[in-house]
C-alpha cells in the first residue's frame, strides 16, 4: 500500500510530497530543480506542498 | 567462487519415457477433460497427455493433480489400455545433487493478465482476446488448425482491432517499463492476417510504435502497405454489442485531435511481459537483487550485462530484462562464453581492493553482513564476521559502516582518507569545496567535464572512493570538524551503481547525516548529494558551481560553531575505586 511522504531538496529547499510503495528503490530527484539532495523529512516538522 | 552444490527436483512422469511410443490409447480412454494450457485454453487435455507437440521426450505424462486418483487407484482405465505398461503410479519425485562451477539463470517471463483493466473488457467479451490467444488461433498446431475464427460464433473475422501497450508503459498498474517485443509481434501478426486472409481490415491503435532492430523498420513499412491502418492512441472503452457481438472502441485519435469510434469484429490485446513470478525463491537461493520493474540487476548494465553479482552467476533472456529472440539468444552465447571462461580458468584473479577484518576488534554485530551487496561476510549471532575475499568486491560499505573500526579496505583505509581530509583542508579551509566523488562515475564525470573545457569554479577539492558507499558519516563529520563549509557526496545514478546497490546505503548515511547535523545547530543544507554519472560532465560542472554558490552563503561564524560542535569531547577518566578492605 502506498503512502504519501514529505521530501525536501536541500539544494533549493522546495518541499513536496510523494507516493512511496513499500520496499521501493526508487533514485530521487527534485521535482523543480532535479537536484539528488533529497532529504525524506519525518512526520513531524514537514510541512507538506508548499515550498520551504 | 564457480562452487555450487545445486540439488534438482525430478518431476515424477507416473509413465516411463524409455517404453512410452506415444500411441496416444491411454488418453483415448481418459475420462479427465481439463483446458489444455498450451493452447491457452482454447482446447482441452486429458490428465495423460504430451504437454505440446514438441515436447522432448516425446512421451506422455501424467498430472497427478488432475487424475482421479491413483490411492487408491480410482479410475485405472489408462493402465489398463497401454500395451507396453510404461505407466508407474507409484512414480515418485527424484532428488538429484549435483557440483557445478557456473549457473546460468535462464527462467524466462510470465505474461500480463490483462483482466485488471476493465476498461478493455477482456474475459467479459468473448471476442476480445490477447496476442498469446490470436498465435494460438492462427497456429496450424493449434485448436482450429490454423484457420482464424472469432471465439463466439466460430466465424472468420474482417475487421480486427489491435490494442498495444497493454500491461507496459503504464504507471498506474505498476508497469512502466517497455515489454520491448509486443509493437513487433503486433506488426507480423498483421503481415500474418494480410499473407493468410487479404480482406481482413486490420487496425493498429498505438502510443509508440518502437521498430528499432534489423530490418524492423522495413517490416513495419510492408506491414502499411499491406493496408493494416495504424492509429496513435489508446482505446478508453470498449463495448459490446448484444446482438452481433461486434466491438466498439473509443479512441482520441492523437495525430488530429479527435474522438472516434471504432467497430471491430475482434479485438486483440497485445499484452506485455512481467517478470517470472516464482523469482523470488530464487533471488534468495542465489544472493540476486532486482531492478524496481522486478527483472534480475545485472552486475553493469554496459560493462557486466550478462553477469550476476554472485560469480559465477549469469543471466540469458527475459528474466533480466525485456528482449526479443534474437537478443535473447545473444545472451544465451555470452552467458555460456562466460561461463567457460571460468570454468577454464586455472587462476581467478580477484580484486586487490577487499576488505579486511581485525577479529580482536570485531564487535560480532553483523551489521557489515547486513550492508554487503555481495553477500560477501560470513556471520552468525555471537561470531566474529569473517569476510570471502573471492565474493568481495570491494566498495568499502562495510567498513563505512562498522563502527568500532575493525574493517580495513585494502588500499583504501581510512587513515588515508583521514590524512587526504586533513591535508586538503589545512589552508584555507573555508575557500574549498570538498567533495568525495565515486571512482567509477562522478570522478570520471569530473574527467569528462575537464576534457569537454567546462568552467565550473576552482575552489573544488575532490577525494576519490571506490563507492560512495565508502565514504563513512565519520569522514564527513571530519571535513566539516576540518572547517570545510560546504561537503559533496557524490556517486552513480542508481542504475548505474558499480558495486550492485551499494549507494543505498550512501543515502542512509547522507540522510542520517541531515539529521545529526541538524540536531548539532549545523545548517544540514551544507552536506550535498548528487549523483553524476560519467558521461555528465555537464552536470558535474553545474553542481560544483551549486556548491560554490552555497559555500558563499556559508560565514566564518557558522564554521567555527560547527567545529566547536563537532570537536571531540575530552573521554572522562574513570575514578580509580578505593580498594575496600575486608574485615577476615
Amino acid at each position: 500500500m502506498a503512502t504519501r511522504e514529505t521530501f525536501k531538496c536541500m539544494m533549493c529547499g522546495h518541499v513536496y510530497q510523494e507516493s512511496v510503495e513499500p520496499g521501493e528503490d526508487k533514485e530521487r530527484s527534485c521535482p523543480k530543480c532535479r537536484s539528488n539532495s533529497i532529504r525524506h523529512l519525518k512526520a513531524a516538522g514537514a510541512d507538506a506542498g508548499k515550498d520551504g | 567462487m564457480g562452487n555450487f552444490t545445486v540439488t534438482i527436483r525430478k518431476k515424477a512422469r507416473y509413465v516411463d519415457p524409455t517404453r512410452c511410443n506415444s500411441c496416444g490409447e491411454c488418453a483415448k480412454v481418459c475420462p479427465v477433460v481439463k483446458p489444455d494450457e498450451y493452447q491457452m485454453g482454447l482446447s482441452s487435455r486429458k490428465a495423460i497427455y504430451i504437454p505440446f507437440p514438441q515436447a522432448v521426450p516425446c512421451s506422455y505424462i501424467l498430472n497427478m493433480d488432475d487424475c482421479l486418483g491413483n490411492n487408491p487407484i480410482a479410475c485405472g482405465k489408462c493402465a489398463e489400455v497401454c500395451e507396453k505398461e510404461c505407466i508407474n503410479y507409484d512414480d515418485q519425485d527424484e532428488l538429484v545433487t549435483r557440483e557445478v562451477g557456473a549457473v546460468i539463470v535462464a527462467i524466462g517471463l510470465d505474461v500480463y493478465d490483462p483482466t485488471e483493466m476493465d476498461e478493455y473488457g477482456y474475459t467479459r467479451f468473448e471476442n476480445v482476446i490477447t496476442s498469446m490467444e490470436f498465435e494460438r488461433l492462427i497456429c496450424a498446431g493449434g485448436p482450429t488448425g490454423g484457420h482464424f475464427v472469432r471465439p463466439s460464433d466460430r466465424k472468420r473475422p474482417k475487421r480486427i482491432g489491435f490494442i498495444q501497450c497493454v500491461g507496459s508503459r503504464n504507471p498506474e498498474i505498476g508497469r512502466p517499463y517497455c515489454s520491448n517485443i509486443c509493437c513487433m509481434n503486433t506488426i507480423k501478426d498483421s503481415l500474418l492476417l494480410a499473407d493468410h486472409y487479404p480482406d481482413i481490415e486490420c487496425t493498429v491503435f498505438y502510443q509508440d510504435i518502437r521498430a528499432f532492430g534489423k530490418s524492423f523498420e522495413d517490416m513495419f513499412q510492408r506491414s502499411k502497405e499491406a493496408g493494416t491502418r495504424y492509429i496513435r492512441g489508446l482505446p478508453g472503452d470498449i463495448t459490446e454489442d448484444p446482438q452481433t457481438r461486434n466491438l466498439t472502441l473509443t479512441v482520441e485519435n492523437t495525430t488530429t485531435g479527435a474522438l472516434q469510434r471504432h467497430e471491430f469484429d475482434m479485438v486483440i490485446l497485445s499484452v506485455g511481459v512481467v517478470p517470472p513470478r516464482d523469482r523470488d525463491k530464487l533471488s534468495s537461493l542465489l544472493t540476486l537483487s532486482k531492478t524496481s520493474d522486478g527483472f534480475f540487476m545485472e552486475t553493469h548494465p554496459k560493462l557486466k550485462p550478462v553477469d550476476a553479482p554472485t560469480r559465477g552467476v549469469y543471466f540469458a533472456g527475459f528474466c533480466e530484462a525485456p528482449k526479443d529472440i534474437k537478443d535473447s539468444v545473444c545472451q544465451a552465447g555470452a552467458a555460456a562464453s562466460r561461463a567457460g571462461a571460468l570454468l577454464n580458468a586455472r587462476q581467478i584473479k580477484v580484486e586487490a581492493v577487499t576488505s579486511v577484518i581485525n577479529a580482536s576488534a570485531c564487535k560480532k554485530c553483523g551489521l557489515c553482513a547486513a550492508v554487503c551487496p555481495y553477500g560477501a561476510i560470513k556471520w552468525q549471532k555471537g561470531e566474529v564476521a569473517v569476510v570471502i575475499e573471492a565474493a568481495c568486491a570491494g566498495c568499502g560499505s562495510c567498513g563505512a559502516t562498522c563502527k568500532f573500526g575493525a574493517i580495513t579496505m585494502r588500499h583504501f583505509t581510512d587513515a588515508q582518507y583521514f590524512a587526504q581530509i586533513r591535508a586538503i583542508l589545512a589552508d584555507k579551509p573555508q575557500e574549498k569545496v570538498f567533495a568525495f566523488a565515486c571512482n567509477w562515475c562522478s570522478y570520471a564525470g569530473g574527467d569528462m567535464a575537464g576534457i569537454s573545457r567546462m568552467q565550473y569554479p576552482a575552489t573544488n577539492r575532490l577525494v576519490r572512493t571506490m563507492c560512495s558507499a565508502r565514504v563513512s558519516e565519520e569522514m564527513v563529520l571530519e571535513a566539516f570538524r576540518c572547517g570545510a563549509p560546504v561537503v559533496l557526496v557524490s556517486g552513480c545514478h542508481y542504475a548505474d551503481c558499480h558495486y550492485i546497490n551499494a549507494n543505498r546505503q550512501t543515502v542512509k548515511r547522507v540522510q542520517r547525516l541531515w539529521d545529526r547535523l541538524e540536531k548539532l545547530g549545523i545548517r544540514p543544507e551544507r552536506l550535498q548529494l548528487e549523483w553524476i554519472s560519467a558521461a555528465e560532465g555537464l552536470k558535474f560542472a553545474k553542481v560544483m558551481r551549486q556548491m560554490e554558490e552555497l559555500r558563499q552563503t556559508v560565514t566564518m561564524e557558522e564554521i567555527e560553531h560547527t567545529m566547536q560542535a563537532l570537536a571531540p569531547k575530552p573521554k572522562r577518566e574513570k575514578k580509580e575505586q578505593e580498594p575496600v578492605e575486608v574485615e577476615a
